[in-house]
């Protein structure tokens, strides 16, 4: 062998050594130690949420501290788009958090990877009773329910009052179906050029006209109908016509095209308000909220915060127990009054702060809203691995609305598409 | 033992090894790690199973992941383009022209600001009722918006247009040191020998410049297959398919929808790709370059 050969396998030895020494540092990461002097720890995170609402986390802990003297609750914040790598990586390394917020579609996914507790194993009728039906079922996969609604909202329609009179219409009397909302829009297109809105193309779609995206058992795809083939050409028509803005505008799209007068409606959750009052101030003093426009299945969307319980937990009973607490009337009423959101407990609105108005925008908003979250559902209802059905959808209504392909011929290969995924 | 330590192979050893480290950690285990891992149905979140060459089976008849590498491919073609622009844009700064140095810094200005601001200020320009659309109208070039990123004949064009701008004053510089590490005595001899300007560049310029056309070529195409942060942001493969890219494709498989075994075993296959590629370049760039000995 070569002097050379000789260094080259030198350096190839100490490189695979080297792997294999760094190898045996990664994964089989033990569990912490959560249980101190007879003191359980729970692992609570939470997104977005600090530092605004800080003072209320403190006190709801500190209350449940004192009511449970043998837990510990060690309280951490991430940022949305951070919580599922972090999440991801704790778990991978062996130190799951116990109590964790999400949103229903990543919480559903997690419940078909049968990453997190079945609720249902540890709730009493009467527990399960104190949440909106339709709220709490929407992480229900196969009888099991995958998480505990928190904190929730429902849209409404948030109008630029200026531009719709300059268009001739009359705020006062807001358009109550969607086919009405279109019309409105027809209207300002027509006499001052905007569009109406801006949507996001997402199967929210298919549920604000009561097609099923699945059927009842959850097996198969449920929506290549003629109604929904229908739906989906109206609002390609729509979006040609200039009624809705022709884009899949994500939120923080439509908070520039509404703040940019570009178009003259929303349809938002109570956050939309924040953004649009630091945005633009002046559009921000024209507008008004009204009940949310609904489609064929007469029903308003949430869009809600849950709790989930990781299945790899080491505290999965203290864990429920504390999500259960955080998540009752009494706890949600209180979150809701510091954050302007809205509850996903029965009682909670019964709460004068849901049912009296001073007028303002936020005030308008939110009683609007939480007189409706009876009729509330989610619209990803049970749907098990909703990400990958979430994104399946919305690249089919792009290729047919933005693309032009073929309504019926997309749909059938979307079906298709589907129903490998739930073969997953 | 001592003999050794003194010598020069220590001290270039010793000056490696905490890069070596660094490599080892992030880049070469990841990669072999890939390799089992794409034997499994690893989520993370839940029990892995040994599934054989399932993922890859699975990968050659999914028609997202080979739309996703289809769309690698043309956003390959920006990599002669680069080329082109920034050898021009080399020469051109490496020329004495008075204020050179302001026209230096300003090709390089996109380079060193975050993709994710490049990606929303062109998500601003280039938006409905946008400022682009706004002057072409003034213009009288087009008569009626046209939507750059919602349009999927145009999507993918405009994603590979804003990738290359940014681009361009990187390897400008990479360039630019090449141009600069040319003996000027070979232009001076050449010059006594009555060789135009044009004859300078295309016989001692090009040729000299040859190892740097190879490095920018290779680093251009992997990144040009690796694009992710202005599809991620502007686009997010859509509309439909239309700018899916494979690194897109891949995070969703596997940062969005838990799916890291057959994300590993799509990242193993386009890996692949990129070193096929890798060697054909390789092939076509073999001589050139200044010979020191």
């Amino acid at each position: 062998m070569t002097k050379k050969a000789k260094g080259r396998l030198r350096l190839l030895v100490s490189m695979l050594a080297l792997v294999v020494l760094l190898s045996s540092c990664g994964g089989g990461g033990s569990k912490p130690d959560n249980v101190n002097g007879g003191k359980v720890t729970l692992q609570f995170w939470t997104i977005a949420l600090q530092p605004t609402f800080t003072p209320y986390f403190n006190r709801v802990i500190a209350d449940y501290e004192e009511k449970n003297p043998n837990v510990k609750i060690d309280w951490k914040d991430y940022p949305y788009d951070a919580v599922t790598n972090k999440l991801l990586t704790s778990i991978a390394s062996g130190s799951s958090p116990d109590v964790v917020n999400l949103n229903t579609e990543f919480a559903s996914q997690m419940g078909s990877k049968g990453a997190v507790v079945d609720m249902n194993e540890h709730l009493s009728p009467e527990e399960k009773a104190a949440y909106f039906d339709g709220i709490y079922n929407s992480t229900v996969i196969n009888g099991k329910a995958y998480a505990l609604p928190w904190y929730t909202g429902t849209e409404v329609l948030y109008m630029n009052t200026k531009l719709v009179k300059e268009a001739g219409l009359d705020p006062a009397h807001p358009p109550k179906t969607r086919e009405e909302l279109s019309e409105w829009g027809r209207q300002i297109n027509r006499k001052i050029g905007k569009a109406g809105y801006a949507q996001q193309l997402v199967s929210k779609l298919f549920a604000i006209d009561g097609i099923p995206i699945l059927n009842k058992e959850k097996t198969a795809a449920a929506f290549n109908t003629p109604e929904a083939v229908a739906m989906i050409d109206n609002l390609k028509k729509q979006m040609e016509d200039g009624v809705v803005l022709k884009e899949d505008a994500e939120f923080s799209q439509q908070v520039k095209y509404y703040a940019g007068e570009q178009v003259a409606f929303e349809l938002a959750g109570p956050t939309f308000i924040n953004f649009i009052k630091t945005a633009a101030p002046d559009v921000y003093k024209n507008t008004i909220a009204v009940p949310s426009p609904t489609g064929k299945a007469d029903v308003r969307l949430s869009n809600t915060m849950d709790l989930v319980v990781p299945t790899k937990s080491a505290h999965v009973d203290e864990a429920v127990k504390f999500a259960v607490f955080l998540t009752n009337a009494e706890s949600q009423t209180a979150f809701s009054k510091a954050a302007n959101t809205l509850p996903s407990t029965k009682d909670s609105i019964k709460d004068p702060y849901f049912t009296q108005s001073d007028q303002s925008l936020e005030a308008q908003a939110k009683v609007v809203s939480a007189q409706s979250l009876d009729k509330a559902t989610d619209h990803m209802v049970g749907v098990p691995n909703a990400k990958d059905v979430n994104s399946a959808v919305t690249r089919a209504f792009q290729n047919i609305i933005l693309n032009g392909t073929d309504t019926k011929q997309t749909l059938t290969a979307l079906e298709q598409e589907v129903n490998d995924i739930l073969k997953q | 033992m001592t003999k050794w330590l003194r010598s020069e192979s220590f001290t270039a050893w010793a000056f490696m090894t905490p890069g070596l480290l660094l490599l080892a950690v992030f880049v070469f285990w990841p990669i072999i790690y890939s390799i089992p891992l794409a034997l499994t149905d690893y989520s993370v979140i839940s029990d892995t199973h040994y599934v054989g060459l399932d993922n890859f089976e699975a990968a050659f008849k999914d028609r997202n992941f080979l739309i996703s590498i289809w769309n690698s491919l043309v956003y390959v073609l920006i990599v002669p383009f680069l080329q082109i622009f920034s050898i021009l844009m080399a020469v051109l700064v490496n020329s004495r022209i008075p204020g050179i140095k302001i026209f230096r810094t300003t090709f390089y200005l996109p380079v060193v600001t975050s993709m994710v601001a490049v990606a929303l200020i062109w998500s601003w320009l280039l938006g409905n009722n946008s400022v682009v659309n706004y002057l072409l109208m003034q213009a009288g070039l087009i008569s009626k918006d046209i939507h750059w990123l919602s349009d999927s004949s145009l999507a993918l064009y405009v994603l590979m247009f804003i990738t290359m701008w940014k681009g361009l004053g990187y390897y400008m510089m990479l360039y630019l040191a090449g141009l600069q590490n040319i003996p000027q005595d070979l232009y001076e001899a050449a010059r006594v020998d009555g060789a135009s300007r044009w004859r300078l560049i295309v016989h001692i310029t090009l040729p000299l410049l040859r190892p740097y056309v190879l490095f920018c070529t290779l680093i251009s195409l992997m990144a040009a297959i690796r694009v992710f942060d202005e599809v991620y942001v502007l686009t997010k493969g859509g509309p439909g398919t239309a700018t899916l890219t494979s690194s897109l494709y891949i995070f969703q498989k596997g940062m969005e929808q838990f799916n890291f075994g057959y994300a590993s075993a799509l990242g193993l296959i386009v890996g692949a790709v990129i070193a096929v590629l890798s060697i054909i370049v390789f092939r076509f760039n073999r001589k050139g370059g200044v010979n020191p000995y």
